[in-house]
């Protein structure tokens, strides 16, 4: 067998191998991946054992380890600037969609706020305006104006939250990233 | 690294498929090697002499202006 039938084969078992499972996750039957994982991986080493050419090339061996450490570098930096700036967003501009509160003092001495929210990056006025809400009493605001007054402060910090996670995962992902070529490369270190 | 694989292929009227299966490379590596674009490792450079029947120094050659990748990390 020649190694790009053996490549082939496994590609073929793998991908048979994950519709099987994920079949059996949907199906809720649980038996089928204790016997579809281990029947394909004795498949693959089947065919492995039948690759009549060398499977382990100093020279590919060599090029494989400079392209890895080429991807983790493009990968760790490119990544390290995606998570800096989806992360920036959080701390340079907290409310996206624009959302302003206004204060009015009312003839009877209570203070009133209108909430309003505008399109996200335009200048706040009547065109851009996408809805508003007044609480009438601030001091004796009742529950739906509390939950109203919530919604549109968690509305507000929502989009740029969704950033910032994305940005914190990404970074995490970068670190265990690192982590994971450190402790390889004291393994290796050790080893050599 | 300058060497003399295809010469001493030729002397040994072998191919770089059969000398790649003898020395347990792949066809490809025996290719840069000849175009002295990949330097071996020790051992597979000892293993290409041995194969010929000759010294390290009679296959192998060191310049210092040539500067190809290495597989001595294996």
């Amino acid at each position: 067998m020649k190694r790009i039938t053996y490549l082939t084969c496994s590609l073929i078992v793998a991908c048979m191998v994950a519709a099987m499972v994920g079949w059996s996750m949907a199906a809720g039957n649980f038996l089928i991946p204790v016997v579809a994982i281990p029947l394909g991986i004795i498949v693959i080493l089947a065919c492995r054992a039948q690759v009549d050419i060398v499977m382990a090339d100093e020279r590919e061996n060599r090029i494989r380890s400079k392209a890895a450490l080429r991807t983790l570098e493009v990968v760790v930096i490119g990544g390290a600037i995606a998570a800096i700036i989806l992360y920036s967003f959080v701390v340079s501009i907290p409310l996206t969609p624009i959302i302003t509160g206004k204060l009015f003092l009312n003839d009877d001495g209570t203070q009133s706020m209108t909430i309003a929210e505008y399109k996200p990056g335009s200048v706040p006025g009547p065109q851009t305006l996408v809805r508003s809400n007044t609480i009438k009493n601030l001091n004796a605001m009742n529950e739906t104006e509390a939950m109203t007054y919530c919604t549109y402060v968690r509305e507000g910090f929502s989009e740029n939250e969704n950033r910032g996670l994305a940005g914190t995962v990404i970074g995490c992902g970068l670190a265990a990233l690192l982590a994971t070529f450190g402790v390889f490369y004291l393994y290796y270190n050790r080893k050599y | 690294m300058r060497n003399r694989i295809r010469v001493l292929r030729a002397e040994h009227d072998m191919t770089q498929e059969q000398l790649a299966e003898l020395v347990g490379v792949t066809r490809n590596t025996i290719i840069s090697m000849e175009k002295n674009k990949y330097c071996p490792s020790l051992k597979l450079a000892y293993r290409i002499a041995r194969l010929f029947g000759v010294g390290i120094d009679d296959v192998f050659t060191y310049e210092e202006e040539i500067d190809g990748p290495s597989g001595d990390d294996e």
